[in-house]
């Protein structure tokens, strides 16, 4: 049976540190673009760590929330983008195909979640910076659109081992860049199509729920967080 | 010579030279009338009216209705990509393209078909005269035989022409 | 018509072709300048990066999106005079036929050239067409942006079509006074019409059927814009209502287009004695129902939405009513709404100066409208934590001023190319009154004096 990538984050373990969002920049060749351009919008964190403050002083909470792009199963981002550079593909992963992107930006205005980032400017990697790109990913030049994969660079290199070495691919054989820095362990990944799975496990969870239920597009990533007596 | 006509200065006397004309002798395909602007009432205006143009027209949409269909179809089917929870075929959407294409095809042959039947561009100089777009409507016969040609400037003249004019 | 009114209508209406005054070529190399200076600024915008707008995260489309909203529903000015009017039999489009045709032809020109600037790769816009590519790149069907693609094509060659046909006999006239190398331009254009009984059935025929199969692809066209709207899940955008509403708001800025553009025409051209103000006058009555109309359409759609209390659309509805584009918010339902109504509804004020103020005010608000629906929506998302700012920066509003420079650039040009009334139309009708001339004036200054 075909694989489906999906995820969970625990909000419970979440410490907010951030960790995460410092690798997936690593690991995906993501630009910082400077505090003036992070000044007007334009910072781009495929993973970003939302943080809230409840309640009144001093009976004050404070809760974190990473989010990163929800691979919809009916992902609003993908009928509208005219160059087929954003699809589904048959592992459940939404593409998005930089060679195909010519910039009109209706997924991003499209996407519930605010998760997909243009290039505004062509990045930059002053020397010797530019040694610490990772050659898995390409680098995305001015125009194009960009979001969080899952990491696929590590799904097709560890389902091409495992189809070199003749066996199937295990739970935890995958771990993106977000799931295998978190210190807390607040993450995980892994293939809703396997129910012994931990991240199967994981979505059916009392505690779990996705975010932007009701609008129906069917996200692939589960929150879970104590729930609490309305 | 290669053409023999008249200038009126109104619908009437060219209708009566066009009536002159006929009794004459000549048919209506023989008889060349040119104006500036279209005549509805006169009869002189009323030949060749019937015009296929709304039928081609409508095959012009269907010719476009069907070619829409297809090319949505067949490409859609042929690089199969999913997007979003929509089916590899989406009729909803190719109905939008398939609309817009109809209308194209309607178009598009109804101005083909007016750039044919009213014979435009004409390459080889016409037989024509200035004066129609002064406002002077012109009646007249081209190639016509030497031995007719008086009998024709009869009848233009009896239809209170203004000038004669051979060419 | 006698021959001596037929060869003033000539006269009158050629002269523009004919006589050029310095003011002409001031005017052109001014208009000219801005538009070079906005071709510079979209040069620089694809050199430097699409970082010199102000777009951001979460505000992905604001000016120029407004923009291709704003002119591609100024083109629906022509549709509706040449097209319907021709179809209800109005006599009273004659004048104002070519005028209209003329805006929309052009504002469907430069409206269409904004989804190729607002583009993050403006240089591989051609992907967007159907062609067989061995790169497999094909475009996806169930795009609004497509569909998009699909109709302005559509739109723009049936438009330009119905523009240029009726012009065939006028060259021919043109041919007919000029001489030289203009005449045989001129010539070349008119296609060698003689002006047979059969030609002129099968032109008539043919703006008939062009009428009928303009109306539904202008409507089609609107509608399609308003999916680029209506089908993203974006607060106050997921409305079922933005089809009709913004066709009614196209045809209601271009009709203020068009009074705009027919009293320049009038003042520049000197053709007071073919544009009355009774044209105006008609003009200022459609422009007035359509502004009730347009209000009808607000109002249904923010009261559906206040009433239904959804948290999201009620964010942004605030943000437009009371918050921070509130000053924008009034100020559009005062230009588009209570200065039109209250100059047009009134017999005495419904002038031509009256309908050039009311008309002014609607572009303004119209376009203030277009702004309105694209930026507070896509600033205020689901998610409160992404919601955003968005500033104008100098590269967008260049371009924006250019644009409405290159719209007058091309329009002057045209009139000085070619007549801006359709010569032989107003012979026609004339002679479909049966008056003699004399006996018209008295009636038409009758209306101007009661």
């Amino acid at each position: 049976m075909a694989h489906k990538w999906g995820m969970a984050v625990d909000l419970d373990l979440c410490t907010g540190c951030g960790a995460c969002v410092t690798a997936c920049h690593a690991e995906n060749n993501i630009p910082t673009v400077g505090p003036e351009q992070a000044a007007r919008g334009r910072a781009m964190h495929w993973l970003r760590v939302e943080r809230y403050w409840e309640g009144d002083f001093p009976d004050v909470r404070l809760k974190f929330r990473p989010v990163m792009c929800q691979q919809c199963d009916a992902a609003p981002c993908e009928p509208v983008c005219p160059t087929y550079a954003s699809h589904h593909t048959a592992e459940g992963l939404n593409a998005q195909v930089y060679n195909r992107c010519i910039g009109t930006r209706y997924c991003a205005n499209a996407c519930p979640y605010n998760v997909r980032f243009f290039d505004f400017f062509n990045p930059q990697w002053p020397k010797p910076l530019h040694l610490q790109l990772n050659p898995d990913v390409s680098v995305r030049e001015v125009g194009v659109m960009e979001k969080c994969t899952f990491c696929v660079q590590r799904i097709n290199a560890a389902s091409i081992d495992a189809k070199a070495e003749k066996r199937e691919l295990k739970d935890g054989d995958i771990k993106p860049a977000c799931v295998q820095s978190c210190s807390a362990r607040a993450m995980a990944f892994g293939d809703l199509n396997d129910p012994e799975s931990e991240v199967s496990r994981l979505s059916r969870s009392p505690r779990g729920g996705t975010l932007l239920e009701d609008l129906g597009t069917l996200p692939k990533v589960t929150y879970l967080e104590r729930q609490t007596q309305v | 010579m290669s053409a023999v006509y008249a200038l009126y200065a109104d619908p009437e006397s060219a209708q009566r030279a066009v009536n002159g004309l006929q009794a004459a002798g000549l048919s209506h395909a023989e008889i060349v009338v040119m104006s500036g602007e279209p005549f509805e009432e006169q009869p002189f205006a009323q030949q060749d009216k019937a015009t296929w143009l709304w039928y081609i027209a409508c095959a012009g949409g269907l010719i476009g209705m069907i070619f829409s269909t297809w090319l949505t179809r067949m490409t859609e089917l042929a690089w199969p990509l999913q997007t979003g929870n929509m089916p590899i075929v989406a009729w909803w959407p190719n109905l939008i393209v398939i609309f817009e294409l109809t209308m194209l095809g309607a178009i598009l042959a109804t101005v083909i078909t007016l750039f044919i039947t009213a014979k435009l561009p004409r390459r080889t100089p016409a037989f024509y005269d200035p004066e129609v777009t002064n406002g002077k409507i012109l009646v007249g016969v081209e190639n016509p035989s030497a031995a007719s040609v008086p009998a024709l400037e009869r009848a233009l003249m009896a239809g209170g022409a203004a000038e004669l004019k051979r060419r | 018509m006698s021959a001596a009114s037929s060869n003033k209508l000539t006269a009158d209406l050629l002269r523009p072709l004919l006589e050029t005054s310095w003011r002409f070529y001031a005017l052109v190399v001014f208009l000219a300048g801005i538009v070079l200076m906005g071709l510079g600024t979209w040069a620089y915008q694809m050199f430097n990066g699409f970082g010199v707008t102000g777009i951001n995260n979460p505000i992905f489309w604001a000016f120029y999106i407004t923009n291709f909203v704003f002119w591609i529903g100024i083109s629906h000015a022509g549709t509706l005079i040449s097209a319907i009017l021709r179809l209800v039999n109005a006599g009273w489009r004659r004048p104002v036929t070519r005028c209209a045709e003329v805006i929309t032809a052009f504002a469907l020109m430069i409206g269409a050239l904004f989804p190729i600037i607002h583009l993050g790769r403006p240089w591989l816009f051609f992907w967007l067409m159907p062609y067989p590519s061995s790169r497999l790149i094909w475009p996806n069907f169930r795009s609004p942006l497509v569909w998009d693609f699909f109709a302005i094509t559509t739109y723009l060659t049936g438009s330009v079509l119905f523009l240029v046909l009726p012009m065939i006999p006028d060259f021919a006239l043109v041919r007919d006074h000029t001489t030289g190398l203009r005449g045989r331009i001129y010539g070349a254009l008119a296609l060698g019409w003689q002006g047979t009984p059969k030609q002129w059935h099968r032109l008539e025929s043919a703006m008939s059927i062009m009428a009928i199969a303009i109306i539904p692809v202008a409507v089609s066209v609107h509608t399609i814009v308003s999916f680029d709207f209506s089908m993203a899940p974006v607060p106050m955008w997921h409305s079922t209502m933005f089809g009709p509403y913004f066709v009614a708001g196209a045809i209601f800025s271009g009709i203020a287009g068009l009074i705009i553009a027919m009293a320049a025409l009038r003042k520049f051209l000197h053709i007071e004695a073919y544009l009355h103000p009774v044209h105006f006058q008609n003009l200022g009555k459609l422009l007035l129902m359509m502004s009730l109309l347009w209000g009808y359409f607000v109002f249904a759609e923010r009261l559906t939405i206040w009433y239904g209390n959804g948290s999201a659309e009620i964010a942004v509805l605030r943000v437009t009513q009371k918050g921070s584009f509130a000053p924008l918010y009034w100020t559009m339902v005062v230009v588009n709404f209570v200065i039109p109504v209250s100059i047009l509804s009134i017999r005495k004020l419904r002038t031509i100066t009256g309908c050039v103020i009311a008309s002014c005010g609607v572009l303004v608000g119209m376009w203030l409208e277009r702004f309105l629906i694209v930026v507070p929506s896509l600033g205020h998302k689901y998610l409160p934590y992404s919601w955003g700012v968005y500033r104008p920066r100098p590269v967008e509003i260049m371009i924006t001023i250019s644009t409405f420079a290159a719209m007058a650039l091309l329009y002057v040009l045209f009139s000085k190319f070619v007549p801006i009334i359709s010569i032989w139309e107003m012979k026609v009708g004339e002679q479909e009154t049966h008056e003699t001339a004399l006996q018209r004036t008295s009636r038409v200054l009758g209306e101007l004096h009661p």
